[in-house]
């Protein structure tokens, strides 16, 4: 299945990538050629085969109790905020999110 | 006048230790071969030249107190730039991370560190480590040792490049589909995988979390040994749900022979035809060499490798693609400045700090994991998983290892491979691995006839023997030395005798 200019669109904005008109039409003749390597997973009977999402099986998550973790863990405020490219006192700044107003609302 | 780069890791250990010469004289010598060496190679992304002083400062300081070093003290060791350690940048060697500096150390660099590694610095890769040559790497390509015109394979291209010019003893990299194996091979030194699990990734930024695992480089089995019981000493790292128990003792049955143990090979895949002759003729000095110490041949089948590329091409780039969605600008990486909201700032942000190779996996990675395209082929990719897991049960129930080529030729020029596609295909023989979360490692067994490049066998081994499997390697590399066709801690004859004096 050979995907279009206009997927691959579709897709790039899903994927939060703004690609110019020349990157769209590169990225829509790699993918349809990526695509073409994935037939043979495709010509197995899978009829019953269990997928296996991870080497190591019964993994759960690693969960922590709710509490500040000064030993180590946790970041510094001003190392958690050293690698940012905006800030704003205590927080990372960013432009509008609703973006109707546009710009920067300080 | 002895060199650093003839020496291996453990006679610098014990030379610290007994007093020869200093931590700080080996860690002078290795910058010093890499102030000699370095700019020709391009290993390095960052040379760590204050942090390595002051961190063999340390270590002698700790033997005039008369305390026990560890076991690589004094050893200078490079890391992959995918690798926090504070006090460098870690940058992935991406625009999107180029300031990027390390807010805390990966466990697997800290316990190298604690068994008393000295700190050299981070080294080149292909960007997020999307690639087989280091040439998506956005700084600047590193050149393969042996042969300044061809690639030192990749991901992990400047940890191999490096140990193969002697600029450091050892190097950790980190292998998704053979970024560890595939470079070894190309620059002539010993690469290990290890098994899924066997090492902590906390601190390692992420590409496919159910294939990354990190390993060790260096130019013998006996220094990787040394490099991996570092690696799991402290025991499963809480701070990586992935990371399991594994006992130190890498080094103990090393020397062990390999007498009566099977070697198992795949009739169809070493005769495959894109394989080189050279490589062929590698593949049937390392056959010979176990063979001449008595291992068993027998053969052995894996059914469904030849759907391993397809499967891995859709589990990496959708975890990819999952992985890389926290590159969003705000936090930490690029930020396109001057954007109207959020929303463009992300799409900008990530469009001009993320080069062509990054893009083109997490598009995949978008699309593969999309509505509706999903049940198309991740979902089959996962149940693919599981038939080759079985095929490596089956194969492992018959045999302690497997012998394969590593890549279908030697080190490739640059430019020659420029197809995304015909570069994945090149993954054939390592990827597999990653898929069932078993050990593999690359190990040199002579050079080309042809081109004089280095030419490597791969040895696969089954989840948690990673031992056995270093055993096995290290008799692949006595039979070969026994041979005369490669030496271990063998350096790259251009750059042996430049600089790094002790």
């Amino acid at each position: 299945m050979a995907l279009t200019t206009d997927d691959v669109r579709r897709i790039a904005a899903y994927a939060r990538i703004a690609l110019t008109e020349n990157e769209l039409a590169e990225m829509t003749a790699y993918m349809s050629e990526a695509i073409k390597l994935f037939e043979p997973i495709r010509a197995y009977d899978l009829a019953g085969v269990e997928p296996t999402y991870h080497p190591i099986g019964g993994l759960s998550n690693v969960m922590a109790a709710d509490v500040a973790n000064k030993h180590g863990r946790s970041l510094s405020v001003d190392a958690a905020l050293s690698n940012a490219a905006s800030t704003q006192g205590k927080a990372f700044r960013i432009p509008s999110i609703l973006g109707t107003a546009g710009g920067d609302q300080r | 006048m002895t060199r650093l780069d003839q020496l291996s890791a453990a006679q610098i250990a014990s030379g610290v230790a007994a007093g020869a010469f200093s931590a700080t004289e080996v860690a002078r010598a290795s910058l010093d071969a890499i102030e000699a060496r370095d700019a020709e190679v391009q290993a390095f992304l960052q040379v760590s030249a204050d942090l390595a002083l002051k961190t063999a400062t340390a270590t002698d300081e700790l033997r005039a107190h008369g305390a026990k070093l560890g076991p690589l003290a004094g050893v200078p060791v490079a890391f992959k730039d995918n690798m926090n350690l504070q006090g460098t940048r870690t940058t992935c060697a991406s625009r999107m991370l180029e300031g990027y500096e390390s807010p805390y150390t990966a466990t697997c660099v800290q316990r190298m560190l604690a068994a008393g590694a000295t700190p050299i610095g981070k080294t080149n890769m292909d960007e997020f480590a999307f690639g087989s040559s280091t040439e998506s790497s956005a700084f600047h390509p590193t050149r393969n040792p042996w042969d300044a015109a061809r690639v030192p394979g990749g991901s992990s291209g400047g940890s191999a490049a490096a140990v193969a010019a002697g600029e450091v003893s050892i190097a950790l990299g980190s292998d998704t589909g053979g970024s560890i194996r595939q470079p070894a091979s190309f620059c002539g030194v010993v690469g290990l995988k290890p098994t899924y699990g066997a090492v902590s990734r906390y601190g390692v930024v992420a590409f496919g979390s159910s294939l990354d695992q990190v390993g060790p480089l260096g130019r013998s089995v006996t220094d990787v040994a040394i490099a991996m019981n570092a690696l799991v000493t402290g025991g499963r790292d809480p701070l990586d749900s992935t990371s399991q128990d594994v006992p130190a003792s890498f080094s103990a049955h090393l020397e062990d022979p390999v007498e009566g143990m099977r070697v198992g090979v795949i009739p169809a895949l070493m005769e495959h035809e894109s394989i080189a002759p050279d490589v062929r003729k590698g593949l049937a000095d390392a056959r010979a060499a176990l063979e001449e110490q008595g291992a068993q041949i027998t053969e052995v089948e894996l059914s469904h490798m030849a759907s391993a590329i397809a499967a891995y091409y859709v589990i990496g780039p959708s975890e990819a693609f999952s992985n890389l969605a926290r590159f969003d600008g705000v936090r930490f990486g690029y930020q396109e400045p001057g954007s109207a909201t959020l929303a463009e700032q992300t799409a900008l942000s990530r469009a001009h700090g993320f080069g062509a190779e990054a893009k083109r996996r997490q598009l995949l990675g978008a699309y593969l994991l999309s509505s509706g395209v999903y049940h198309e082929y991740y979902y089959p990719a996962q149940q693919v998983r599981t038939l080759i897991t079985e095929d490596y049960r089956h194969a492992f129930a018959r045999c302690d290892a497997i012998l394969l080529p590593v890549a279908p030729t030697t080190a490739w020029h640059f430019g020659e491979v420029n197809d995304p596609t015909q570069m994945y295909a090149s993954d054939l023989f390592t990827i597999s691995l990653n898929i069932a979360g078993n050990a593999g490692v690359s190990v040199p067994v002579g050079s080309s006839p042809a081109s004089g490049m280095p030419l490597s066998a791969q040895l696969q081994g089954p989840a948690f023997q990673d031992a056995n499997l270093l055993r096995m390697a290290r008799a692949l590399e006595r039979g070969i030395a026994k041979k005369g066709l490669h030496m271990p801690d063998t350096v790259a004859p251009a750059f042996a005798d430049r600089g790094g004096e002790l």
